[in-house]
């Protein structure tokens, strides 16, 4: 039955929650060993999609045709034994285990119960081996990369024979220089017969990669063509909100003269003797790929790692603890939205004010009306998507949660704020509303840092660029519409 | 402290502020229910359970386990433990007594203490029940050692202790006449003591407390994620010592009240009343992995655990069997409201 033309066919497929219907009416297909990319919002219906097609979700209606043949799935793993793999954002490896190990996970071959090495486990080997032979099998998980424990999973799913692997966002947490590594090996799984569904939000890889793409907005098919039939990036955004959304860089009008943080001779054990001055009201931004520096340096300015140097905020030194850091002005947006940032069990009031809790208390008695209003507030002005403001922020998406997390920030009232990776993992509208929000905060006078591994993110809102590898800082520039982003490119990847 | 009043926004988005009632208020108001049912049960099987006298007892008899249930209940929502609750009330209990013992006045060591006033000596046995909490604190919120691991720990030195200052049993003479006060004195024909009217006190105190007070936000952010509550400016180690004070106080009053009551220290005082104070906290509805629960629920979840004990009692069932039926249906309890929470979520 493998000779069918199409691989996946999906049929009038609903799926409804309550009050909200999240795939509505889909239709579409998916050729035999293309990289097929799936774009929309967040909230398009793209995750639900998927967790149909895993299993983790039972349809409302519709049907889905897998090779030709009616397809149903009940978890991950029966979907896995029918061919349907997927590598999902949160990693499903075990880091204390070595890589061997958590090849067979789940999979191991036991004589009462006591573990057996059969073939099994030298084909997977041999799989990783032929895709990526710089990972041993006898070496932990922990000390890998994200990308290296990336193949491994991809290992995991070429071993088990799959026709399909889904990929969500694989690039979201991993650097540029082993995004073209997994492109490489992405192509390669489709020259060897499988088929690989893509989600990103970065709409470049998907004219990089994909050859067709199929559009969401809202739960709804919009459209599903051949991206060489896509002219470019505006056509593509425009299919899945309606309307253009960047702004290019404006340059700043007036300086900004007055310096208000002071880094000198900073070093930890992952900063190598960085110094620079950040002016006040400015928007600086920090390059680098994963693992440049980037969040060691916004942690060491907020006190929570330990630093050699001296950091001066406003003429004084920076004792080392984030009380303090706030106490003096400084708000930090961390990296990682839900471990860090969110406090996910709590309700979207539970949230917003804690970074400033004097503000709605009086003698360390908490005024519930005011609290209410300030949760109001942001969520009228962040235009944070909620139906109440009791609704606990693990229910939210990722754009919305981090619209939490920034309320928080910006309710601490600091004149600095440090944003790290501010938009990872959000889609495109909340994207562009985080923009303007940081471009309004810096009109009305506060000083912003931005900590990034998206280039074009920085060369949007940036007024000066700081590019850092390997815990240095490299180069210094001044963010114009003429900046030269291959040399930028050069530079954090380590050329002189 | 200067509040400043934020500004309301234009338009009152009334229907974003969600009338509906928080998840501890639905998990408290299911336990009601379940305590309602037990107690109806309890009625149809046990003779005259349902007089008022029986109901005040089913409170009354409790309240150690209840004052303790407080300084847990705070600490579990942290994400932490403390089992260090019961050998605390032994320790406190022995020290007041030895503290306030004649000195020197008999050739039997056990009868020989520091002479000091009843006052000072309640005061001082306090004191060292704090410098338990210190202790787990230092470990636990300093050395980051897990505080399971921690409390246990204390927990046997404070029962350790217990046992050397009474080599192993109990000191009961040459105590000065004001020693039997606190744990006897009463409202007059009614089963409510001293140590009653404190527990109540301390229920009304915590709940406003948990409600209202900034101090109290915070302990459910630490527990719903530590790492966030420190990078919002949070000084988690503060807010773990101040809490695991606090407990060993709790439990240093309620040592202090019950070696009043039986005028003794004893060194095997509140064996296993670690677990109760845990238990009564899960019945609550306090979550295990923090951020979660009230001191109201854990006050339900008391009253179930001694109303199924009681009518134990009153069954005359032989106190080997009430351990198994109170475990039974502290699991079926626990596990309930652990349905009926992820139901309500969705």
């Amino acid at each position: 039955m493998k000779s069918t033309e199409n691989v996946l066919e999906i049929r009038n497929l609903v799926k409804d929650f309550p009050g909200v219907r999240a795939v509505n009416d889909v239709s579409f297909d998916i050729k035999r060993n293309t990289i097929h990319c799936l774009v929309g919002e967040n909230g398009a219906g793209k995750s639900t999609l998927i967790k149909i097609l895993t299993g983790a979700y039972a349809r409302t209606s519709g049907r889905i045709l897998l090779n030709g043949e009616e397809y149903n799935s009940h978890n991950t793993r029966d979907a896995k034994q029918k061919g349907i793999s997927t590598l999902f954002q949160e990693l499903n490896v075990v880091d204390q285990l070595t890589v061997e190990e958590n090849l067979t996970l789940g999979m191991e071959d036991t004589t009462f119960g006591f573990l057996r090495k059969t073939d099994k486990i030298n084909k997977m080997i041999g799989v990783l081996n032929s895709i990526e032979p710089s990972i041993k099998p006898n070496q932990l998980v922990s000390s890998l990369s994200v990308a290296k424990k990336q193949i491994v999973e991809i290992a995991k799913a070429v071993a088990a024979e799959s026709d399909i692997i889904i990929m969500d966002e694989p690039t979201a947490a991993i650097s540029e220089s082993e995004i073209g590594r997994l492109f490489k090996i992405i192509k390669g799984l489709r020259d060897n017969n499988v088929t690989v569904i893509y989600i990103s939000h970065r709409l470049d890889e998907i004219f990089e990669l994909g050859d067709y793409v199929t559009v969401m907005r809202d739960g709804k098919h919009i459209e599903t063509k051949p991206v060489s039939e896509i002219q470019d990036r505006s056509e593509l955004i425009k299919m899945m909100i309606g309307k253009t959304v960047f702004e290019q860089y404006t340059p700043r009008e007036e300086d900004c003269p007055d310096t208000i943080l002071e880094v000198k001779h900073l070093s930890n054990h992952r900063l190598n003797d960085i110094s620079f001055d950040i002016h006040e009201g400015e928007i600086a931004g920090f390059y680098g790929l994963v693992g440049a520096g980037k969040t060691e340096l916004a942690r060491a300015i907020y006190g929570v790692d330990e630093y050699e140097g001296d950091i001066m905020f406003k003429g004084k030194k920076l004792q080392l603890a984030p009380d303090k850091a706030i106490a003096a002005g400084i708000a930090l947006v961390p990296e990682e939205r839900r471990s860090q940032g969110l406090f996910t069990i709590l309700t979207i009031r539970g949230n917003v004010p804690v970074m400033n809790m004097k503000k709605i208390s009086r003698n360390g008695f908490i005024n519930d009306a005011t609290e209410r209003n300030v949760t109001l507030e942001y969520v009228d002005k962040l235009k944070i998507a909620t139906n109440s403001i009791e609704k606990e922020a693990s229910k939210l998406s990722g754009g919305n949660q981090q619209k939490v997390v920034l309320s928080k920030c910006l309710f601490a009232d600091a004149d600095l704020l440090m944003l790290d990776e501010p938009t990872r993992g959000i889609d495109v509208g909340a994207k562009s509303e985080i923009y303007s929000l940081i471009r309004r905060l810096s009109k009305e006078g506060k000083t912003i840092i931005i900590f990034s591994s998206e280039l074009p993110e920085v060369m949007n809102i940036c007024d000066s660029i700081y590019l850092l590898y390997d815990g240095s800082l490299k180069s210094t520039l001044r963010n114009s519409c003429d900046v030269d982003s291959e040399n930028i490119l050069h530079i954090v990847t380590g050329g002189e | 402290m200067e509040t400043k009043q934020v500004e309301k926004p234009v338009q009152l988005q009334t229907s974003l502020l969600g009338g509906k009632l928080s998840d501890e208020s639905f998990i408290t108001l299911f336990m009601v229910g379940v305590l309602l049912l037990v107690f109806a049960i309890a009625c149809l099987v046990v003779p005259n359970f349902y007089k008022p006298q029986n109901i005040l007892n089913l409170i009354t008899n409790n309240w150690f386990v209840i004052i303790l249930g407080i300084g847990v209940t705070f600490v579990l929502i942290t994400g932490n433990f403390d089992m260090s609750v019961g050998g605390n009330i032994a320790l406190t209990g022995v020290l007041s007594v030895y503290f306030c013992q004649g000195f020197n006045v008999s050739q039997n060591a056990l009868a020989n203490g520091l002479g000091l006033p009843y006052v000072v000596a309640v005061g001082l046995a306090l004191l060292c029940a704090m410098g338990v909490g210190a202790v787990n604190a230092f470990f636990i919120a300093k050395l980051k050692v897990p505080s399971i691991i921690v409390t246990l720990g204390t927990m046997m030195l404070a029962r350790g202790a217990a046992q050397v200052i009474t080599q192993g049993a109990q000191r009961n003479t040459s105590l000065p006449d004001a020693f039997g006060f606190l744990g006897s004195w009463g409202i007059p024909g009614t089963s409510i003591r001293i140590s009653v009217l404190v527990m109540i006190a301390l229920i009304i105190i915590a709940f406003v407390f948990e409600k209202k007070t900034v101090f109290a936000r915070r302990i459910y952010l630490i527990g719903a994620n530590p790492e966030a509550a420190r990078l919002s400016g949070i000084n988690v180690s503060k807010y773990l010592t101040v809490l695991y004070i606090i407990s060993a106080l709790l439990a240093g009053i309620t040592g202090i009240l019950l070696a009043s009551e039986f005028k003794a220290g004893v060194s095997s005082r509140a064996m296993g009343y670690e677990f109760d104070a845990l238990v009564i906290a899960l019945l609550g509805g306090v979550s295990i992995a923090g951020g979660f629960g009230s001191v109201l629920g854990m006050f339900v979840g008391a009253i179930i655990l001694s109303v199924v004990t009681s009518a134990a009692t009153g069954m005359l069932l032989s106190p080997d069997w009430q351990f198994i039926l109170k475990a039974v249906v502290t699991f079926i309890a626990i596990v309930s409201q652990r349905f009926a929470l992820e139901r309500r979520k969705g």
